[in-house]
């Protein structure tokens, strides 16, 4: 027996579907509202323009007091994301508010696709070719792009 | 035609009170002054044919482009003098061009005994021009002067033929008619719409104050009657809620942002009328006074209606008059209403200048009247009733129960919310980030926020205090360091 979902995120679901943020989707599962399937697309002007990525969202017992569980599911080129898909974001950690939402969470993902930041890396080898060949970092997360993020539905 | 009759037929069957007719655009009348115009044109030799011709050129009349090359005519696309820039004195004219020296119309098309009488207006129009801008120099203002000679000085860069041509233009005595019937319509108009608008506002002002009166929850001495206004106050909440929901004359965001047309204005107030009377809001009011408010509040918003259909149907009315003078006698008519549309600002409130009458956005002084009022009854009525939502936790987004201030921002947390956050260890606001959460105390208790909920909500506040004894209660029990985990335990008991 599920306990009864929090005012909270009810009021939270409703929103993300009647008042949409233009290129991010996120559904909660029919079965475990505290999970949601999000979709990003790559911001226009960046090298994952084009991208459509996938990340699983779960929101803990105590949210909001602490922040949404959140990955990559689908693989990206990304000086501050890892293999496994997780994702360094102030936010997401010591920034956290319980003020803020998982839209607000969302557009910081997003706009983190567009500003990487290999100063605080957690793909240390990723920032590092970033720091070096910027150009060839760039290309190969085009690629990657491309490659993984290319809707085939 | 059709237009015009619909047009008749709305002024008389609708309900607009008599005094209001005298205003409207008088469009029977306009259309005789155009036929009149054709008359006069083809009396001057400018039958429809001839005028059709001289349209091919004349039409670029917004812009300054260049056809050079064509057929050597590159001079017919010359800056064409703008009737624009001289709009205190407007008198439409006829634009034609001619060689400077002699004269002669430059339009091949013309028939040899038409231009020779073009020839001999263009003659005495110009040697007029001559002595007129020779004497009235003084009178007239600079800035016209100067944009006069900007505008040749162009021409001239544009083509060398232009040297030789120049426009002149002749005036038309039944076109002045036409436009002296049409202007005063306008001001009238404008009269009506401010006219209009002060008594409406008037009215949206003593309405607050009789919601107020209405829905002030418990005043001194009126204990006794506390349950009925209580009641009272959630269906006017209900009420003012539905309106917001979708407000009737002005929606702020959506494909129509702005104001709405008439008849999207009509179709939102005969929805809300509908929900209104489906839930039976009215009857369902016990006293007599905030049933009467409520009428009151429905019948102002006919009231507004009203006088944004007569705008918006005056509006249509001079957007066709005027795109028939354009078409049947070319002459300038847009610049008339560019013009009239600095001078009348209302006319331009939504931004949206499209010349286009049946577009979606209303026409004319509607679009301000619509703004306005609006505007008017979400600060003097609507505000007058809060909704709970403005009293949510940021946190938990139910309402914040007991209310607790940090101190830092105006920003009001449940208190549960703010315990939590402590026992989180979480130290800083979460809506401004000062460090403010964990010296929280008994003593930021909100009592005045909680003074107000208890009025105007009241049976939320007692819905959140029974969570809050109960959630006071298991802490109780739980007692030390097991207390976070039972409290877990417990919610799924909730019944909520
Ligand atoms: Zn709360
Ligand atoms: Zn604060």
């Amino acid at each position: 027996m599920a306990a009864p979902l929090p005012k909270r995120i009810i009021k939270e679901t409703e929103r993300l579907q009647n008042e949409p943020v233009p290129g991010i989707s996120a559904l909660p599962h029919d079965d475990n509202a505290r999970y949601f399937d999000v979709m990003v697309e790559g911001p226009g002007g960046s090298c994952y323009e084009g991208g459509v990525f996938n990340l699983e969202l779960f929101l803990p017992d105590d949210y909001p007091m602490t922040a949404p569980k959140i990955r990559f599911l689908t693989r990206i080129y990304h000086p501050n994301i890892d293999r496994l898909g997780r994702i360094c974001l102030d936010v997401l950690k010591n920034n956290w508010s319980p003020a803020l939402q998982i839209r607000t969470i969302l557009l910081s993902i997003q706009a983190l696709l567009g500003a990487p930041n290999p100063e605080d890396p957690l793909n240390e080898a990723v920032a590092k070719q970033w720091k070096e060949n910027q150009a060839e970092a760039i290309k190969t997360a085009r690629e990657w792009t491309a490659l993984y993020a290319t809707a085939k539905k | 035609m059709k237009f015009g009759q619909e047009f008749q037929k709305a002024l008389a069957s609708t309900e607009f009170p008599e005094e209001w007719r005298g205003s409207a655009i008088d469009y029977k009348h306009l259309k005789k002054c155009i036929k009149k115009i054709n008359t006069e044109l083809e009396s001057i030799g400018l039958d429809g044919e001839t005028l059709h011709h001289l349209s091919e050129w004349m039409s670029p009349a917004d812009s300054i482009q260049t056809v050079a090359g064509q057929d050597g005519k590159g001079y017919y696309s010359a800056a064409t003098p703008s009737l624009a820039a001289v709009p205190e004195e407007f008198t439409p004219q006829l634009r034609i061009l001619v060689d400077s020296k002699t004269g002669t119309p430059l339009d091949a098309t013309l028939a040899p005994e038409t231009r020779e009488s073009l020839q001999k207006l263009a003659k005495h129009e110009m040697a007029a021009a001559g002595r007129r801008e020779h004497v009235g120099s003084v009178k007239r203002p600079l800035d016209r002067l100067r944009r006069r000679t900007a505008t040749e000085d162009t021409a001239r860069k544009q083509s060398v033929s232009l040297e030789d041509a120049r426009w002149v233009q002749v005036p038309l005595a039944s076109a002045k008619d036409f436009f002296e019937l049409l202007e005063p319509k306008l001001q009238e108009l404008e009269t009506l719409r401010e006219a209009e608008t002060a008594k409406l506002e008037e009215e949206i002002f003593d309405l607050g104050e009789a919601v107020e009166n209405v829905v002030e929850p418990v005043r001194e001495g009126f204990e006794a009657r506390r349950e009925v206004s209580y009641r009272d106050l959630y269906f006017w909440r209900e009420m003012f809620r539905l309106y917001m929901e979708k407000p009737i004359f002005y929606s702020e965001h959506g494909p129509n942002g702005g104001a709405l047309t008439f008849k999207e204005a009509h179709s939102r107030l005969e929805d809300y009328d509908m929900r209104i009377r489906s839930t039976g809001l009215l009857e369902k009011m016990r006293t007599p006074e905030a049933r009467q408010a409520a009428k009151r509040f429905l019948d102002l918003n006919v009231d507004i209606l009203k006088i944004m259909h007569f705008q918006e149907m005056n509006a249509r009315a001079m957007t066709k008059i005027l795109k028939k003078f354009d078409k049947q006698t070319r002459l300038e008519g847009r610049a008339f209403l560019r013009n009239l549309r600095t001078q009348y600002p209302a006319l331009l409130t939504n931004g949206r200048t499209g010349t286009g009458g049946g577009s979606t956005s209303p026409g004319g002084f509607a679009s301000s009247i619509a703004r306005d009022l609006n505007a008017e009854l979400a600060t003097k009525v609507l505000g007058i009733v809060p909704q709970v939502e403005d009293w949510n936790c940021p946190v938990c987004y139910a309402m914040a129960w007991r209310p607790v201030n940090l101190g830092c921002c105006t920003s009001v947390f449940c208190i549960n919310c703010i315990i939590k956050l402590q026992e989180e260890g979480v130290e800083r606001c979460p809506v401004c980030d000062k460090e403010t959460v964990l010296q929280a105390n008994g003593r930021n208790i909100d009592f005045e926020a909680m003074d107000f909920m208890e009025k105007y909500f009241p049976l939320e506040a007692k819905k959140r205090q029974k969570f809050h004894d109960r959630a006071a209660k298991m802490a109780e029990r739980g007692g030390g360091g097991g207390k976070h985990e039972e409290e877990k335990e417990k919610i799924p008991c909730r019944t909520m």
